[in-house]
């Protein structure tokens, strides 16, 4: 919002005191946030935690550097598999094997890169579609990894702690995605956060300025997948168990969604976007549970549509939310914020 | 310090909480039982959102008709769109806000699988898997009752059938590829094994693939001339109309899951009728099985009364009677069975020991039959493992063709 | 040999239904510059609308067709003139997520009024009567799918050619600005755009029901529909079609002669390397944008 007048203020993490005070806040209610609320919002939080890694990575390559993916599910699962793969058959601890395994999808999305060197836009969309539904068949076809029967998380242990209940593993995933977030953040204010924007702009006259169109595009696809790869490494402990199913082509759709909706291009856009449609996600089959919404929902269904498909409301009721986001601010919600903020600070004109 | 004090805080409620109520087990009151159970009410696999829709029927109908020992059953049932972190979410906040009794049912491996752990160590009974997944007793534990035969249980009938009763000479097998035909897969080649056999074909099917060209083909040039199929019911009726077409009939035979006669004459327009498929429960009542040697079969009669009460007065007006709601009552009979059993002084510890005790139960499943709990055995916790086969007819009912058999338990080895 | 030649009319009778979707979503792209995810659920709600309408009301199977059209067309309409025209500043991508939430919302209408469980459509012709020539075979609905497909690619390429408001929509979709200096109406024009694209695909979708009906049916269809129109070129009608042929034949041959698990796998993987030569499709005039 205001201007920055030189490099050194558009680099500097908190522009003012009054951002390092909020900052602090910030810190300091996440690491209070398991003892304020119950488990289960602890869990929550853990999976919205996990979404936020893979949004934010997404974002780089969506909103920073202007290409698509569909495919990003693939990534998650390479994530996943990985981690457990190595921990169990390779007897690696967590975090060489979350890392490696964050590694092992930055190499494939480096070579989904490729291809999409000379695709864009809808061309670009079925190629990382086809990719994300390549991966998860083969991983479905090789029987060490459990083939199509799924695999087993084993004991997540850290340094001798073992770490079994939701609060232990939030502070480990909180952690890891403050981190990351943070790495984002510089990321986009260093020269290849410059390329990125610098690509989806304008990116012949990017390449004629010297910017390496290969590299910076393949990097943006490693860099988003190393981060859907850490996440679905821990989104691997959350669930227990993974098979090649769950790694579908919704799934890619649902993370898209959160980026966009969050707001491109930024980073806190996407963190929001995370934050509301993950808990929609899972607090919406609660709707007919409201008080008065959920029996007059019931009593409609009865009358006009059938009351064995009422949960279908969910569906709905997301769709709606998405469209309202959508055509009342394109920006996302990151857009909105910006919007309440401008009328704020020149309000009365 | 908040620590201390929270903990503290938390100390006095739970104190107090003891002291204002006597000491009862978790989710059971002097007056309410409750039992949780998730379910796809919504998303592709929301047609097997029927059985917590069952289930919940049942419960109302024991509710109307007084209860178990002066309490009443409280099922609180969730859509988790087949989703494992929706499931998670679900039984999470189910458990810690509410407090279930016990857990019944449940659609889905890999939803199952999620909660599995958590449930067990927390010493929450879990009765009846709503999916025949071996993942449920290797290794069994002491809180997990399966009732749902194992799907390597239909492989084994049907592949008895062919070969020693219809003496077919060429098998093929069609699966889907996750768990459940994985399971049937592996279950017709051990039994083809034990006859020197071997499989004509195996073809796998993707995950909502519907378009069975490809798959028929195949069946038709290996010439099989007995297919079994280890599918949903849509493939199924695809692949059957798809060897109309192409003029190949072998003897079709299917899992329990394609095992709903009128639903599945109904939606391939009747060219079901002559396939062999094994089930593990009644559907139809009296007047629509056309062998009447089992008129009198006292199953019969407590089918005929479910349909009568519990589905045509607690059903909802658009539910259809269907397998996937009888399963859920069928899943759902020895808890209620046991709870019985338990008598008033109910605990989960009391539950689990009246389960253990349970020999050849029958409702409107076939007989189930726990023992006391051995890590090594699976048998304790199988639940049922016979099945029967019968025959689809063409208007909708079936013959039945033989009586319960008794499958055995193979490990699947992984 | 045979098995060849009967893979590829298995390939040619699968690809029809992908054809008209893919159609669907060219015209879309091609108007508003989005590619179209509601595409499958805007064919969904009038195939389950002619369903209700045969079974609840007791019309007769044609006039419940030609209901379901009619209705497919004003359905079409109204998205674009409600929802899609609403969109400030649209950016492509949040155009993708408005359809998708389109899609959301028409899905969950839909299984809400029906329920999950699969029905049966009634129609003239039996699901599983086939027509064999020796030892091949191919089956009367796929036939008269593919009877259809062709007869609407062509009133669709005559309708563009040689009628007023067709030439207004190529105008539209070639230069926006400089169509409505000339005078035409673009918003008009591109809702009946949406309309025409909706009812393209309730035909795939009407064709499709007597044999699979249940609410999700359309998104296998609706996604090879969009990697064939991806293959042929998103602004080329003719190119779609003949990418979504291209798509059915290559899963059936691969899935015939060498796996059935990769079937899917490979035709997206086909996609990909035509894509790699030929980078906006076989058929589309590759547009560099200029700096």
């Amino acid at each position: 919002m205001d201007m920055k007048r030189d490099y050194y203020e558009d680099v500097k993490h908190f522009s003012s005191g009054v951002m390092l005070f909020w900052f602090a806040a910030l810190i300091i209610f996440l690491l209070l946030y398991p003892f304020l609320f119950k488990n289960y919002y602890v869990y929550v939080a853990n999976y919205i935690a996990i979404n936020i890694i893979v949004v934010v990575g997404l974002n780089l390559l969506v909103g920073y550097t202007g290409q698509i993916s569909l495919g990003h599910a693939g990534f998650f699962a390479i994530g996943a598999y990985g981690t457990i793969s190595l921990m169990t058959l390779a007897n690696f601890p967590f975090f060489p094997a979350l890392i490696c395994a964050g590694l092992i999808a930055a190499c494939f999305g480096f070579l989904l890169g490729l291809p999409a060197l000379r695709l864009e836009g809808p061309y670009l969309a079925i190629a990382t579609l086809g990719f994300g539904l390549t991966i998860t068949t083969i991983i479905g076809r090789i029987n060490i990894l459990g083939g199509r029967q799924g695999l087993h998380a084993p004991d997540l242990i850290i340094m001798g702690h073992h770490l079994n209940t939701d609060r232990q593993f939030y502070y480990l995933v909180v952690a890891i995605a403050v981190l990351l977030v943070f790495f984002a953040r510089n990321i986009t204010k260093t020269k290849v956060g410059r390329a990125f924007v610098a690509i989806r702009d304008a990116h012949i006259a990017a390449e004629t300025m010297g910017v390496n169109l290969v590299l910076y595009k393949t990097m943006a696809f490693a860099l988003s997948a190393f981060y859907a790869g850490v996440a679905g490494g821990l989104f691997a402990f959350v669930l227990r168990f993974i098979e090649p199913e769950l790694f579908g082509f919704f799934l890619s759709v649902f993370f898209l969604t959160m980026a966009v909706a969050g707001g491109l291009g930024t980073i806190a856009g996407p963190i929001a976007g995370a934050i509301l449609l993950s808990f929609l996600d899972l607090e919406l089959r609660n709707i007919l549970n409201i008080p008065y919404v959920g029996d007059w929902l019931k009593a409609l269904s009865t009358s006009y549509f059938s009351l064995t498909g009422v949960s279908n409301i969910q569906f709905i009721v997301f769709g709606a939310i998405l469209i309202a986001i959508m055509l009342f601010e394109p920006l996302g919600l990151y857009g909105l914020w910006i919007r309440m903020k401008k009328y704020w600070m020149t309000w009365p004109f | 310090m908040k620590n201390a004090l929270f903990a503290v805080l938390f100390g006095a409620v739970v104190v107090f909480g003891m002291f204002s109520q006597g000491y009862c087990e978790i989710g059971v009151t002097d007056t309410e039982i409750h039992i949780g159970q998730w379910g796809p009410q919504s998303g592709p696999a929301a047609s097997w959102g029927a059985v917590a829709r069952g289930t919940d029927a049942y419960f109302k109908w024991i509710n109307a008709t007084g209860g178990i020992h002066g309490r009443k059953l409280v099922h609180h049932y969730f859509d988790d769109g087949y989703n494992p972190a929706r499931t998670i979410a679900g039984v999470k906040q189910l458990q810690e806000q509410r407090g279930m009794f016990a857990w019944v049912g449940g659609v889905g491996t890999a939803p199952g699988l999620a909660v599995k752990e958590y449930l067990m160590q927390k010493k929450i009974p879990w009765i009846g898997p709503a999916a025949g997944s071996w993942h449920w007793v290797t290794p069994p534990h002491k809180y997990l009752f399966n009732v749902y035969p194992l799907y390597l249980g239909d492989a084994q009938l049907l592949v008895e059938y062919a070969v020693k009763k219809m003496g077919k000479k060429s098998i093929a097998v069609v699966y889907q590829e996750d768990d459940y035909g994985e399971q049937g897969l592996a279950g017709t080649k051990h039994m083809l094994e034990k006859y020197n056999m071997k499989l004509a074909a195996a073809v796998p099917v993707a995950m909502g693939d519907s378009d069975m060209r490809p798959h028929a083909m195949r069946l038709s040039r290996s010439n099989a001339d007995a297919v079994l199929l280890f599918i949903s019911p849509v493939a199924a009726s695809r692949i059957i109309g798809i060897g109309k077409a192409m003029n190949y009939a072998p003897q079709w035979m299917s899992s329990s899951t394609c095992g709903d006669c009128p639903l599945m004459i109904e939606i391939t327009q009747g060219l079901y009728e002559g396939v062999i498929t094994s089930s593990f429960g009644m559907l139809e009542t009296g007047e629509k099985v056309g062998d009447l040697q089992h008129i009198n079969d006292p199953k019969h009669k407590l089918v005929a009364e479910y349909k009568k009460e519990v589905y045509g007065k607690f059903a909802a007006r658009d539910e259809r009677w269907g397998y996937t709601f009888v399963v859920g009552i069928g899943l759902a009979e020895p808890l209620v069975e046991a709870i019985k059993r338990a008598g008033r002084d109910l605990t989960r510890e009391k539950l689990v020991e009246e389960l253990e005790k349970m020999e050849n139960f029958r409702g409107v499943l076939g007989g189930i039959t726990y023992g006391p709990f051995d890590p090594n055995d699976p048998l304790t916790r199988i639940g049922q493992q016979e099945l029967f086969l019968h025959q689809c007819t063409a208007d909708g009912g079936s013959r039945i063709l033989t009586d319960w058999i008794d499958t055995e338990y193979i490990p699947m080895g992984k | 040999m045979i098995d060849f030649i009967q893979m590829v009319i298995s390939g040619i009778a699968v690809g029809s239904s992908y054809a008209l979707m893919a159609l669907g979503m060219v015209l879309i792209y091609k108007a508003s510059e989005v590619p179209n995810f509601v595409q499958g659920e805007m064919a969904l709600l009038p195939v389950f609308i002619a369903y209700m309408m045969i079974y609840s009301y007791g019309y007769s199977v044609f006039i419940a067709f030609f209901g379901a059209l009619f209705f497919a067309m004003v359905l079409g309409c109204f998205l674009e003139f409600a929802v899609v025209r609403r969109a400030k500043n649209p950016n492509i991508l949040g155009l993708i997520i408005v359809t998708i939430g389109l899609e959301m919302i028409l899905l969950g209408l839909v299984s809400w009024k029906f329920g999950a469980d699969q029905r049966i459509m009634p129609f003239p012709i039996s699901s599983y009567a086939s027509i064999m020539i020796g030892d091949l075979y191919i089956s009367t609905m796929d036939l008269v799918t593919l009877f259809v497909a062709l007869a609407i690619m062509i009133v669709l390429f005559l309708f563009f050619r040689f009628s007023k408001f067709g030439v207004a929509m190529k105008a539209t979709q070639q230069n926006p600005t400089a169509a409505r200096l000339m005078g035409i109406r673009t918003n008009r024009v591109k809702m009946v755009t949406w309309g025409i694209s909706a009812t393209v695909g309730t035909v795939s979708g009407l064709l499709l029901a007597p044999v699979i009906m249940e609410p999700y049916m359309m998104w296998n269809p609706m996604l090879k529909g969009f990697a064939g129109a991806v293959v042929g070129g998103m602004t080329s009608l003719p190119g779609a079609v003949f990418g979504a042929y291209i798509v059915g034949v290559v899963e059936h041959l691969f899935g015939g002669y060498v796996s059935m698990d990769f079937k899917a796998v490979v035709a997206f993987a086909v996609i990909v390397i035509v894509l790699c030569v030929k980078p906006s499709g076989l058929f589309a005039r590759h547009y560099v944008k200029k700096v």
